[in-house]
């Protein structure tokens, strides 16, 4: 066995450019492999963590009917109950009450979606405040408000301006109010042209809306499945509320992840087949090449088994040479996809279905962002060499020296 | 057609005797006023429609009352206007939103907010809204497109209302105009021409709110109805209603353009 390997060894140098070569095709796959995942999963996970950490969260409760016809009487009730039960539950919890108004400033005027948040609580679900254009995030203590950049733009106004805001009551009466802006939000999607965040108390002050809330937003807790959260979640929620997954709040974007991921898969597919291909065309030019050496080997009483060892050994210390550069190759890379990324901010901003993503497309790599290529390269390379090898192990000795 | 034609001369002519009679408390077809079946006759009426409150120049006290599913509440209010361009209408009580006014010049319509101190444009995809809360909305008030502009229409008898016959003139819009409505039916009572009612429609051709006129009154040279009622149909809002109650109106004042400034509706 020994002898067999070190025999292998020195067949693989026997043909230095051929064996060159065929690591290199190998190693070049397995990086192109490695670096695609990557920057597949870090697009999948971009596009979802813009949804779930700006947006939506992981779930949302709603009281019943306000997601088909949304009304400021629509609230859920007594959420305190809810909100203590799961945040004992490891659930991170914000309430946010929502209403619609007309949103005006020296000489324009635009329909508004107000949200009045707990400032705290809302700074545990998502990461909206930190996407600031310009200004600051609300604070609990400040009467000022924080708008969608397209809202601020087609108002003119500015951080430090005043937008006047316009509304009905809870009461029927007129509600008015005149709020300093105190921020300005970058790209976050559907709400950048009509957004107004406020306080939860300045709202209520408003739009005389004493209690309830009319939505939750949630997120679960590390390691439980969203549907498994979702459902316990929801048995928290008091009648008349319930808890939907950010999957069934929008479902457009989820299947149109579910769409990309296929499209990814499908991708790979032919990355990977193309890479079988070189690999197989490597292996069949290494055994035919040979043919006669092996041919003679056969003479001089090699059994077939051990010819076959023979050339799976060599494939073995080609492809586990490739397997190392590959992987040497791929790391700088991946490193720098993780930590700077690909700034793609000169194509503008960029939204998708109403959902804003991050601009900088960054990998997202794990340990199984190099296992999973390795493997699928070494069945790959497996299957590609079988029938060479066993065509070289059964060659009829004669065949072999007079061809 | 021929039959209903003569149907109709049959009517103006009974009309018309009846002015010989003494008052009866209901006024006279209008002496410039076309037949029916002549061409001018829709849009007579609803110029006369539109100006019912109007005049050459008005001013009056107006009653808004307000139900809806949750609450229902009372404003009262002080109206001028001067021709179809031009009007102001200020808020008198509730003490809260006493001095909240809305000012209409030309083609454009502001809000002066009391509470605040600030005057707001109300434009673009606001014009849909509610106006101070009620179910008209703020196109209903600027009347920006003149019904006979957008619509074709044509003249059949309507339902009686109230016990009394009317004319039925439907709109329908022509293609390329951009209204919110897919049909509208403005009826007027036979006997005078004055409003009864109107119908609105979506662009299902559901009806999805009606307007009624009662309380009919004589002011100066005018018939007047003294209550009108908008009425959303069908939906969540069923039931609901927005009311105006005129208490008192005086037409044919001595109103400039120059009084429906930015600063009058700001100072009033």
């Amino acid at each position: 066995m020994l002898d067999d390997l070190r025999f292998a060894w020195r067949n693989v140098w026997r043909n230095t450019r051929r064996s060159v070569v065929t690591i290199s095709a190998t190693a070049l796959a397995l990086f192109v492999m490695i670096a695609y995942t990557g920057m597949v999963n870090g697009y999948l996970a971009g596009m979802k963590a813009n949804i779930i950490d700006l947006d939506v969260g992981e779930a949302q409760a709603f009281a019943e009917g306000y997601r088909e016809k949304p009304s400021l009487y629509t609230v859920i009730e007594e959420p305190e109950a809810m909100v203590i039960a799961l945040e004992r539950e490891g659930f991170k919890v914000a309430p946010r009450l929502l209403g619609t108004g007309l949103g005006a400033a020296t000489d324009n005027s635009a329909g508004i979606q107000m949200i009045g948040i707990d400032v705290d609580r809302d700074r545990e679900v998502t990461k909206i405040a930190g996407e600031l254009k310009s200004g600051a995030w609300l604070s609990a203590d400040d009467d000022g408000v924080v708008l969608g950049w397209r809202l601020a733009d087609n108002l003119g106004l500015e951080v430090g301006g005043e937008l006047v805001v316009l509304s009905q009551g809870a009461d029927g009466s007129m509600a008015n109010e005149v709020y300093p802006v105190r921020g300005i939000l970058k790209g976050i999607g559907g709400l950048d042209r009509v957004g107004v965040f406020m306080t939860q108390d300045a709202f209520r002050e408003l739009m005389v809306l004493d209690r309830g809330v009319h939505q939750i937003i949630l997120r679960t807790p590390p390691g439980v499945s969203l549907d498994a959260a979702t459902a316990q979640a929801d048995g928290f929620a008091p009648d008349g509320t319930r808890v939907s997954s950010w999957r069934e709040l929008r479902p457009s974007i989820a299947s149109m992840l579910d769409a990309s991921e296929a499209a990814m898969q499908v991708m790979g597919v032919i990355v990977y087949l193309a890479v079988g291909i070189v690999i197989l065309n490597a292996m069949l030019m290494a055994v035919f090449e040979r043919v006669r050496e092996l041919g003679v080997l056969k003479a001089i009483g090699y059994p077939p088994g051990r010819v076959l060892l023979l050339v799976l050994l060599e494939t073995a210390i080609q492809t586990g040479v490739a397997i190392v550069l590959g992987v040497l190759l791929a790391i700088p890379v991946n490193y720098a996809m993780t930590h700077q990324g690909l700034d793609l901010s000169a194509l503008g901003n960029i939204s998708v279905m109403g959902v804003a993503f991050d601009p900088v497309w960054r990998s997202r790599v794990d340990l199984s962002t190099y296992t999973g290529p390795i493997i699928t390269l070494v069945v790959i390379v497996g299957l590609a060499v079988i029938y060479p090898a066993l065509k070289a192990a059964f060659v009829r000795p004669l065949d072999a020296l007079r061809s | 057609m021929i039959t209903r034609r003569a149907l109709t001369r049959g009517l103006l002519a009974s009309a018309s005797l009846l002015a010989l009679w003494p008052r009866t408390g209901h006024a006279d077809l209008p002496a410039d006023a076309p037949a029916p079946d002549d061409p001018g006759f829709a849009e007579y009426v609803l110029d006369r429609v539109d100006d019912v409150h109007r005049g050459r120049s008005s001013h009056a006290i107006v009653t808004m009352h307000v139900k809806t599913k949750r609450w229902e509440r009372e404003m009262s209010m002080e109206a001028w206007s001067l021709g179809k361009e031009y009007s102001l209408i200020r808020i008198l009580a509730p003490k809260k939103e006493r001095g909240t006014a809305t000012l209409k010049a030309d083609k454009d319509l502001y809000t002066y907010l009391s509470k605040t101190g600030r005057t707001i444009k109300i434009s673009g995809a606001s014009m849909g809204g509610s106006w101070m809360g009620s179910h008209f909305t703020n196109d209903d008030l600027m009347k920006s497109s003149r019904l006979a502009d957008d619509f074709n229409y044509s003249v059949r008898p309507g339902p009686k209302i109230d016990g009394v016959p009317t004319w039925a003139l439907v709109l329908v819009p022509k293609p390329k105009a951009v209204v919110v409505w897919g049909r509208v039916d403005v009826m007027v009572r036979q006997s005078d021409l004055l409003p009864a009612g109107q119908l609105f429609y979506d662009e299902d051709l559901k009806p999805v709110r009606k307007m009624e006129f009662f309380g009919f009154r004589r002011v100066g040279a005018y018939d007047v109805p003294m209550r009108m009622r908008m009425s959303p149909l069908g939906g969540e809002k069923e039931g609901e209603f927005t009311e105006m109650i005129y208490g008192d109106i005086e037409f044919d004042l001595d109103l400039e353009p120059s009084f429906f400034s930015l600063s009058r509706l700001e100072t009033l």
